[in-house]
């Protein structure tokens, strides 16, 4: 193609977009994502606000009205690349920002569902994501719409157009690196977890410059590592993460300690602190690596200045049992004795649910938020768990050629009592709505494997439910006193976000395909409707034109139809597809 | 669909015009007529299969030109990029592909020939690899260490390693062994490195005593070395497990019959000498599998 062809071609297709946009609109400033989640007009950061609470205070929906809602619009993302859409949609100006499996991005008129521009990103040969091909949503800045893809890179688009702005590969796709979450903007900043499915990868969170994608600060998440901050483009060092290495590690372990956060993170303004969850330590096997482990299945406050870990919470040390600690820490506050708690809530893939306090780390109080845990038989007063000995995985050496070595039953399984669906905080009720699994597995060690054409030592697992009735319970729970106020169970496992507003709702959607309304009080089913394929997505609401407006991605996939067993055999007929289904009160 | 959509479109259309994989794997028949054969080979895995300067090279892809030759078609890799487990690259490479890209390769090479490998089962009873036939065993593999006489005089036991510093590949049986054998009294001396490539040439420089992986793969190494100061250690390995093992092929289990063709060019290329004449040509340690014993 010659230089003039692609002027027409770029011209043409601004002017396309031009005519489709509704309306010109403003750009989206550090002042509109710290107010998300009081402006109900928008929904302009993942979390509908960065503390990630989930609550909107949008009430003309609620639990008398909500019978009464209708899809107005249907978008589908189309292709044969369906998969998995674990994405929450961004809303500004009348436009809706979404992204797709397989790493695509979606621009729609939010009034009527019509395509205003869609980008694919390509895929280069050869990239193995571990858990399907999902991503969780975009970001928005100024005129940019951000992403991050399953290569590893940021993508920053043109809101009104979809072209490319900048695109920065933030680490190699090759060494095992790929970017699921969504990124958030935190003054000025894109802060985003790097990570990968590999062993071998060393976590870090990195902040970008949002307006031209520059690197600001780095922080390795595994102790050992140094961090670096980029003053006048000069990189400078800036303190070891855990101020030494080998502290919590044996050998050089740490140089390839795991520890990703991959899911991303939170912010609160009040304590000005980052928080994000790290994932397991590497190699799987704890066996091979006594010690904590740090900074592994922890939770970290980051200073977003200057990229400094400010305190860590440890919710797994030693891990043995693939218990990622990603999961969302998100900020509320409390009052206790006329005094106000400023306090922060995980419900972490080990089964408990932890209190922290959000301005200096400390422990409040945790407790058990799934009904069945084998691996710890409580929590000591500083929120470390009680390990239960005989329920950690055999070690490796102890397997002789031929035999499976014994057989641990552990719960929760890995995929944990809860894994990446965010749960939602509603200041009304005073709740946590935690969309979690009661499942467990065997594990053992697997001396018939092979890796890559060599003989290799893995780990053999069997995930399966505890109940025959069901997988999936969304839960209420009171974080003061730990106490479960209602339930609702699933037959299928929960894999989607949650959502609560100030109508007394509380809104999911399940793998049956349902999107759900619940009275956040009792855990009455208000509103049901089938949305075609499995809900994996997290809702959102917004109000447009004075009506308020409920979406919610349609497709099924993400790591649960990825792993076998039982669990499989309860989800193996749930067919996959891949749409946005927008839903309102008739006039 | 804007004119953006279009343009990746015709890109699209284009590449999936240029690398024309088969989408399916095919019978021998269709092979035959179609005078092409696609075979999997792993991506940059020295010296077995990997790229250099533009050619195709290694152990794997001369075995796979052979076969070729032999079957009277033309061949055409599939690089495959390695998976958690072979398991996963039999799925992502000959019965269904990686649903990124959704091809499959008639045959797939350095896959393990073993008994209990062939029959396990998962956890609710199915044969964990029952969509693919293994067969035609073509090289034994084992593992080795190679150190460097300089810092270590020999190693008659893998006791040495309590005082010598030792290279491993991250997630490898060596790591493991390393780490936990011997109530981990190796562990603190375990040094680890993404590749063997990369821990050979930390040994170069000084940063390690030795390094151990597969045999094949550290025999290839040592002949580019200086084979009087970086020698291949004579030592056992207690306790490891599994001490050696079968490599052999994969194709899609329907497709026995041109299992049994290809496996008749292997027992010949076995017994003929050419197998070993290729490991020779690279320099890399052969072992003829018990397979074809007399």
């Amino acid at each position: 193609m010659n230089n003039k062809g692609i002027k027409t071609v770029l011209s043409l297709s601004v002017l396309i977009s031009l005519a489709l946009s509704p309306a010109v609109s403003a750009n989206v400033t550090d002042k509109d994502i710290l107010n998300d989640q009081a402006t109900t007009g928008d929904v302009v950061s993942y979390g509908m606000g960065l503390r990630g609470q989930r609550y909107s205070p949008l009430a003309k929906i609620n639990t008398d009205t909500v019978q009464e809602i209708r899809p107005v619009w249907a978008f589908s993302l189309g292709g044969e690349k369906q998969r998995g859409q674990e994405s929450q949609p961004l809303i500004k100006d009348g436009v809706m920002y979404v992204t797709g499996s397989y790493s695509r991005v979606y621009a729609i008129d939010a009034n009527t569902g019509d395509e205003l521009w869609q980008y694919d990103a390509r895929l280069p040969d050869g990239i193995m994501p571990c858990c399907d091909v999902i991503n969780r949503g975009v970001a928005l800045y100024g005129e940019l719409v951000i992403f991050g893809t399953l290569d590893a890179k940021l993508v920053a688009l043109n809101k009104d157009t979809g072209k490319v702005v900048w695109k920065k590969k933030v680490e190699d796709y090759k060494a095992g690196y790929s970017i699921t979450a969504a990124p958030i903007i935190v003054k000025g900043k894109i802060i985003t977890g790097v990570a990968g499915g590999e062993f071998g990868v060393v976590g870090n969170v990195r902040a970008y410059d949002a307006v031209n994608g520059q690197l600001v600060w780095e922080r390795p998440t595994v102790e050992g590592h140094m961090g670096y901050i980029w003053k006048d483009g000069k990189k400078t060092e800036n303190g070891i993460s855990g101020g030494k290495p080998g502290q919590t590690w044996p050998g050089d372990l740490w140089k390839s300690g795991g520890a990703a956060p991959w899911l991303g993170g939170t912010y609160d303004p009040d304590v000005d602190l980052l928080f994000f969850g790290t994932g397991n330590p590497a190699p799987w096997n704890s066996h091979l690596r006594p010690g904590d482990n740090l900074f592994s299945s922890s939770r970290l406050a980051i200073d977003p200045d200057t990229g400094k870990i400010v305190w860590h919470f440890q919710s797994t040390p030693h891990d043995g049992w693939d218990f990622d600690g990603v999961n969302e820490l998100i900020s509320f506050d409390y009052q206790e004795n006329g005094k106000t708690i400023k306090a922060a809530g995980s419900a972490d893939r080990n089964g408990f649910f932890y209190v922290l306090n959000r301005e200096n780390g400390d422990y409040i109080r945790g407790f058990p938020f799934a009904d069945k845990i084998t691996w710890a038989s409580g929590l000591d007063k500083n929120g470390r768990p009680i390990f239960v000995d005989s329920n950690r995985p055999g070690d490796p050496s102890e397997s002789k050629d031929g035999t499976q070595g014994t057989s641990v039953v552990s719960a929760p399984a890995f995929l944990g009592a809860k894994n990446w669906m965010p749960m939602a905080y509603s200041k009304d009720t005073e709740l946590f709505y935690v969309p979690s699994n009661e499942w467990e597995m065997d594990i053992w060690n697997e001396p018939t494997a092979y890796k890559k054409g060599a003989a290799y030592l893995g780990a053999g697992f069997t995930i399966k439910p505890i109940n025959e009735g069901y997988i999936g319970v969304l839960k209420a729970i009171d974080p003061k006193t730990g106490k479960e106020v209602w339930r609702y169970q699933n037959y299928a496992p929960l894999w989607g976000g949650v959502l609560a507003t100030a109508g007394n709702l509380v809104f999911m959607g399940n793998p049956e395909g349902y999107l759900l309304a619940f009275d956040a009080k009792t855990g009455q089913i208000k509103y049901k409707f089938n949305t075609g394929s499995g809900i994996v997505g997290s809702p959102v609401t917004w109000e447009m034109n004075g009506e308020q407006y409920i979406s919610v991605l349609s497709g099924w996939g993400g790591a649960v139809p990825l792993w076998g067993g039982d669990v499989a055999q309860r989800v193996k007929h749930f067919n996959q597809g891949g749409s946005v289904w927008t839903f309102k009160l008739p006039k | 669909m804007t004119l953006n959509n279009a343009f990746h479109f015709s890109l699209w259309a284009a590449c999936a015009l240029l690398f024309s994989v088969s989408s399916s794997a095919r019978t021998y028949d269709d092979i035959i007529q179609t005078d092409f054969i696609t075979v999997a080979v792993y991506r940059d895995f020295v010296p077995f299969s990997f790229q250099e300067n533009g050619k195709d090279l290694g152990i794997d892809v001369e075995i796979a030109a052979q076969i070729a030759k032999q079957l009277g078609v033309t061949l055409k890799l599939k690089w495959a990029t390695a998976d958690e487990s072979v398991e996963d690259d039999l799925r992502n490479n000959i019965w269904k592909g990686h649903f990124l890209d959704r091809t499959v390769a008639d045959l797939m090479l350095r896959v393990p020939y073993d008994k209990k490998y062939r029959l396990k089962r998962d956890d609710i009873g199915e044969l964990v690899n029952g969509q693919v036939h293994m067969f035609a065993p073509y090289h034994v593999e084992s593992w080795q260490i190679i150190f460097d006489q300089a810092n270590i005089e020999s190693v008659p036991t893998i006791a040495v390693f309590q005082y010598h510093d030792i290279g491993v590949e991250n997630d490898s049986i060596p790591q493991f062994y390393l780490m936990s054998a011997f109530r981990g009294r190796m562990r603190d001396r375990s040094k680890q490195f993404a590749t063997i490539p990369l821990a050979i040439q930390a040994m170069q420089a000084k940063k390690v005593d030795a390094v151990m992986g597969m045999r094949s793969q550290i025999s290839y190494y040592q002949s580019h070395l200086d084979t009087q100061r970086y020698l291949l250690a004579q030592n056992g390995f207690p306790n490891i497990g599994k001490q050696k093992w079968d490599i052999g092929m994969a194709v899609k289990a329907e497709y026995r019959q041109l299992g049994y063709v290809i496996g008749d060019i292997v027992e010949q290329m076995t017994k003929d000498g050419t197998i070993d004449e290729i490991f020779n040509r690279y320099r890399t340690v052969y072992e003829i599998p018990d397979f074809y014993a007399p």
